[in-house]
């Protein structure tokens, strides 16, 4: 369904980053389109306006060829939260979150909330595996249907407890305990205190882009954690700059005085 | 593929500029209403008028005549191009100075005398502020790069002279320049940046190397820039230096953008690209050979290659939504026209927009795609008639409806649609059926309620659907002129019985329905449909209709059929509802039904009618008469089922006519109790105990007969029975009958000692009779007598008591004076008194004299009628 939303002006903005191939474009595709494929590639930045009750918040997703090119601060510039993301079966991506990514975050805004999501669960946690029935929409699941396991679901919460030691739980690299360390360090380095922050266990999700395993939960709990942001924001800026184009013409009516 | 959006039609063509000089190139431009000025490297300065000219096909075309050209006297390229009309001037930079020519002829403005003078020395470029600070309309802003290091410098530029406003100096040397505002968008070396030239504030935006490629910093609105971005993006940054919108994906080496709404253009040295804000997605590239220049001007793009100008002139939205949808790219369309929404007036977006999304529709509807067909549908307001149309033989054609134009959809109809696959035509007349559902009664469909309706009983009926018969039952507006031969012809009978009913013509309902029933045609929808029409019946409040059909009805079921009489509303109004005489006299071809009929007025609804009560006895007379005189003996069961009734008729009833009924049952000795009954009624109780006791020999009956007789009377008169009974055993003669009458009569005495008067009961029993056998009723008998004795002193006291306080009350009020004064009032008519002649209530209370004896004749009467009456009298009252 085309959103009426595409054409409105965001009221605030949320930036995904992560390394290369951790599933930052499969994740927003997943919460987006309800659905996964195994390749997209992400021309540009890709970009998605979400209608979150009265409010229109943007989403952003990057590709490795922005932060290269130091638009990283600029995507994240006014930024009300970012999503820090890494791939639970390398190690590696979590350590350039900290590495490369968190001075990106220097120019969102003061107030801005960190995410750390560790995504491909589906690859080491059972519980992650299960589909989750989005819609009655199918998905279209690749090559995973196998795999699938009957397990109960329990209701989604923001972080599964580490499975017990199973075949697959082999893979995983980064533990639970990692990411919410992690996020201890992102507010020392942000000069925040931890305890008037958001706690670690409620801002450290592990996800499946592939199942869909913990996404909503993921973008729902964020949404709802900036609109206050949205409403200082609205108050700041009542005569704000963040005009839509629809003036072009009254400026250049100016421009040419009387012509 | 591609949208195509805009049209590239050439302006200025190469003999208009340089001829067939080889090394002349354009260098800058400028458009200003029709009036187009090119800069090139030669120095000159060309003025054209473009004037638009439509051609065929609707397309546009551009004829351009030129009206001066001029040297500038630099030998040096025509740098940059800018009009300000207001002050009819035209800014040049040519040899790193920027100075002004009058827009009509060209002539460089002298400088002002005294002033700081009309040119500007040492720039490298310049930008006009696309947002003034300053009101007066007699001046515009500019900012300048300096050829002097890392310096921007801002004027305010007037019909002849040039002010500085502000000069601030930044990290690196600046190439490029846009002004809005005070806010001042800047490439420099490695980097872009704003900068607020009154506060000095700046925001570093993203690292560009200026040198490698070409920067591009575009106003595209307040406050809004478009930049060139490293790896080929096109990025927007606002003031404050944030992005807000999604970048686009150009090639590496673009050199120069515009936006023109929804689409964000960009040329490289190859190619015009198109990509819409809206997506972010290429929607259109044009091959453009030698491309050099692209800029905006109120909205129009202006292209140059080095040789010839160019307009790239927007194809109406509508045709470039067209487009889309010709593609089937749905979204791509929607999105396109919403994002157009502030471009085009309310009321005309309304109309495209709803005309967009019914043909977004249709085209899911082409492809089966339901569910997302609906919400279009829905939202584009569809007038349901459009996709009713499709299916054949569903629009009434009746209907005014004509299909809109130009059509929403290439499909001529469903088979066209399905191309003859009978599931496809299935799937899409569901959905056509769920669809209807949805819009049926919403504001949107009032237009068109009945050709929905009528098609919704159309896809029911062929398909059915269960919903049939709600959408019948339920208000609706069906037209029975096109429904009756559709559901004719799918057998839906009881739903043609419907619809008639629905347009008030039950009778044909009805007729339908019995041929239904009758087995003339068949459908089983309900298979109580008799009943069905009996209910219908029994409702109705046509009389007539009533009369017409029940006959049908009783003669295939009377005891269903009489329902028709029994059951309807037997409440206090009865007008309207048929009187019972006429449904007997009606009912007399159907005795059945005439008998559970009256059964039904006498025994249920008690009425109170000599004729029902009479006519129901001798129908139930008649019946076990029939069963006696039949040839096979009637089963056990039967006879005294029939007997039963008639006996409890006969005693419950006080007023069918006796007499006739004895004489019905005269010399019938199989009905002795049944005349006996009669014979008690008549009060004849020597007659009646008589039948009992030596016809039928039947004491037991004998004795229930005396009570029954006086059951609702005094004891007195029961006590006349019972003697009446004893003396008919004790003279029951000789012969060994009279030891069994004997026995009977003991019997009868100890059964009911309390009853019979005692001394009267001894002066006729034999004498020989044992003290042990009446042991029984002497006891009672004795006991009762006590009793009597005792109660009566008991009154006989508490009388005397009575008496004496009233003597005392008597003297004691004799003793007091009565006061009656014109000013008393009389406490019976409140009157007052006007001569002394009073009487006195007891209490000294002083009435008029006519009023007690008016009180006193009221209530006489009363007193009597509020005394229980006595049954026996009325009863023999009303035999007459
Ligand atoms: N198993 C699994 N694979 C994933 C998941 N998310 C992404 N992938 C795969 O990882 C690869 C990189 O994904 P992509 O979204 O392009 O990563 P990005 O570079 O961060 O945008 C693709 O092959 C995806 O199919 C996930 O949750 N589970
Ligand atoms: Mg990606």
């Amino acid at each position: 369904m085309p959103e009426v939303s595409k054409m409105k002006k965001p009221d605030v903005k949320v930036v995904i980053l992560g390394d290369t191939s951790v599933g930052k474009t499969s994740l927003l595709h997943r919460y987006t389109e309800r659905k996964f494929r195994d390749t997209i590639s992400t021309v540009g930045g890709a970009f998605y306006l979400k209608q979150w009750g009265p409010y229109n918040i943007s989403i952003w997703d990057t590709a490795g060829r922005e932060q290269f090119h130091g638009l990283g601060s600029m995507y994240c510039r006014g930024a009300a939260a970012i999503i820090l993301t890494y791939d639970v079966t390398n190690w590696q991506s979590l350590a350039e979150i900290e590495e490369r990514f968190l001075s990106l975050t220097d120019t969102a805004n003061n107030d801005c909330i960190y995410a750390i999501v560790g995504n491909k669960a589906d690859l080491t946690d059972p519980q992650a595996q299960l589909t989750v029935a989005t819609d009655g929409l199918t998905d279209d699941q690749g090559e995973g249907g196998e795999q699938r396991m009957k397990l109960q679901v329990p209701p989604a919460c923001p972080t599964p407890p580490a499975s017990p030691a199973s075949p697959s739980s082999l893979l995983k690299q980064v533990g639970h305990d990692e990411a919410t360390a992690l996020y201890g360090r992102i507010l020392r380095y942000k000069g925040l205190d931890e305890k008037s922050s958001l706690p670690a266990d409620r801002m450290c999700f592990e996800t499946s882009a592939k199942t869909g395993y913990n996404v909503d939960a993921l973008f729902e709990t964020l949404f709802d954690l900036v609109l206050p942001s949205i409403l200082r924001k609205r108050n700041e800026n009542q005569w704000s700059p963040t005009v839509d184009l629809e003036d072009y013409r009254e400026a250049n009516g100016k421009r040419r005085g009387c012509c | 593929m591609s949208v195509k959006a805009f049209e590239l039609v050439p302006a200025v063509e190469r003999d208009l500029l340089m001829g067939d000089k080889a090394r002349i190139n354009v260098e800058c431009l400028e458009c200003c209403g029709k009036h187009l000025y090119v800069g090139t490297n030669d120095c000159f300065v060309h003025h054209f008028l473009l004037e638009e000219v439509p051609s065929p096909k609707g397309r546009i075309a551009y004829v351009a005549q030129k009206l001066q050209q001029k040297y500038l006297g630099l030998k040096k390229p025509v740098a940059e191009l800018r009009a300000a009309s207001a002050l009819e001037r035209l800014i040049v930079l040519c040899d790193g100075v920027l100075f002004l020519v009058d827009m009509a002829t060209l002539e460089t403005v002298p400088s002002a005398t005294g002033s700081g003078g009309a040119r500007i020395k040492g720039v490298t470029s310049f930008c006009m502020n696309g947002n003034p600070v300053n009101a007066d309309p007699f001046c515009v802003e500019i900012a300048v790069i300096s050829s002097r290091r890392r310096t921007v410098q801002v004027y305010t530029v007037f019909e002849d002279r040039v002010q500085l406003v502000k000069e601030v100096t930044t990290t690196e040397q600046p190439s490029v320049v846009s002004l809005d505002g005070y806010f001042l968008c800047l490439a420099l070396a490695s980097q872009y940046m704003i900068l607020n030239y009154t506060t000095g504030a700046s925001q570093d935006l993203f690292p560009y190397n200026s040198e490698e490629r070409r920067p591009i910093v575009k106003r595209i609105g307040r406050e809004e820039f478009l930049l060139a971005a490293p790896g080929g993006l096109g990025m927007f940054a606002n003031a404050e230096g944030v992005s807000q919108r999604a970048p686009v994906n150009w090639s590496e080496r673009v050199i120069g953008a515009a936006v023109c709404f929804p689409y964000v253009v960009a040329l490289d040295q190859d190619f015009i690209s198109i990509h819409s804000m809206l997506d972010q997605q290429l929607k259109q590239s044009l091959a453009f050979r030698d491309g050099h220049i692209l800029q905006d001007f109120e909205g129009k793009v202006v292209l140059a290659s080095t040789k010839a100008v160019y307009i790239l002139v927007p194809l109406p939205l509508e045709q470039q939504i067209q487009d889309l949808l010709c593609g089937d790219r749905v979204e791509e369309a929607l999105v396109l026209t919403e994002g157009a929404q502030p471009n085009i007036p309310r009321d005309r977006f309304q109309i495209l927009h709803r005309r967009i999304l019914q043909q977004a529709g249709f085209i899911q509807f082409g492809q089966l795609q339901f569910q997302e067909a609906q919400e279009y549908f829905r939202k584009g307001e569809l007038d349901a008639r459009e996709l009713i149309s499709l299916y054949p033989l569903l629009l009434p054609p009746t209907s005014s409806f004509t299909r809109c134009h130009p059509p929403l959809h290439p499909f001529a109809d469903l088979n066209h649609l399905a191309q003859g696959d009978p599931g496809k035509v299935l799937r899409c007349k569901r959905f056509l059926i769920s669809y209807l559902g949805t819009v049926r009664g919403t504001e949107a469909s009032r237009v068109c309620r009945e050709e929905v309706d009528t098609a919704l009983l159309k896809l029911y009926a062929e398909q059915d659907h269960e919903s049939l018969l709600d959408l019948l039952a339920s208000d609706n507006t069906c037209l029975l002129a096109d429904s009756a031969p559709w559901l004719e012809k799918h057998s839906k009978y009881f739903a043609l019985g419907l619809l008639y009913r629905c347009n008030g013509q039950d009778s044909a309902a009805l007729q339908l329905w019995i041929r239904v029933v009758d087995g003339e045609l068949q459908d089983s929808t309900r298979p109580d449909l008799y009943e069905y029409i009996v209910d219908i019946l029994t409702f109705c409040p046509d009389l007539d209709l009533v009369w017409r059909y029940s006959d049908w009805a009783l003669k295939r079921d009377p005891k269903v059929g009489v329902q028709i009489f029994t059951k309807r509303s037997a409440g206090k109004d009865q007008s309207g509802q048929p009187k019972p005489d006429d449904v007997i006299t009606y009912l007399e071809k159907h005795s059945h039904a005439r008998l559970f009929y009256l059964e039904h007025l006498v025994l249920e609804r008690r009425v109170q009618k000599e004729k029902f009560h009479s006519l129901l006895a001798v129908l139930y007379l008649e019946q076990v008469l029939s069963l006696l005189g039949g040839s096979r003996p009637p089963a056990p069961d039967q006879l005294s089922h029939a007997r039963d009734r008639l006996q409890a008729l006969l005693r419950e009833s006080n007023l069918y006519r006796v007499q006739l009924l004895l004489d019905k049952m005269e010399g019938c000795d199989q009905l002795l109790l049944e005349q006996a009954t009669l014979h008690g009624k008549l009060e004849d109780h020597g007659k009646a105990l008589d039948i009992l006791v030596h016809q039928l020999r039947d004491y037991g009956s004998a004795e229930a007969y005396c009570l029954w007789a006086s059951s609702s009377s005094t004891s007195s008169s029961r006590q006349h029975l019972l003697h009446l009974l004893l003396d008919l055993y004790l003279d029951g003669g000789a012969g060994e009958r009279a030891g069994d009458l004997e026995m009977a009569a003991v019997d009868l005495l100890n059964r009911h000692g309390d009853q019979f008067d005692a001394v009267r009961v001894l002066s006729v029993l034999p004498e020989g009779w044992s003290l042990q056998l009446l042991k029984p009723f002497l006891g009672r008998a004795v006991r009762a007598s006590v009793h009597a004795g005792r109660t009566s002193r008991l009154a006989l006291g508490l009388s005397r008591a009575e008496n004496l306080q009233l003597l005392h009350d008597r003297l004691k009020e004799r003793r007091k004076p009565i006061l009656v004064s014109e000013k008393r009032g009389c406490h019976l008519c409140h009157n007052t008194f006007s001569c002394p002649d009073v009487v006195c209530l007891p209490g000294a209370v002083p009435v008029h004299t006519h009023c007690i004896a008016h009180r006193l004749s009221d209530s006489a009467p009363n007193t009597h009628a509020d005394s229980a009456p006595d049954k026996h009298s009325t009863q023999n009252s009303n035999h007459t």
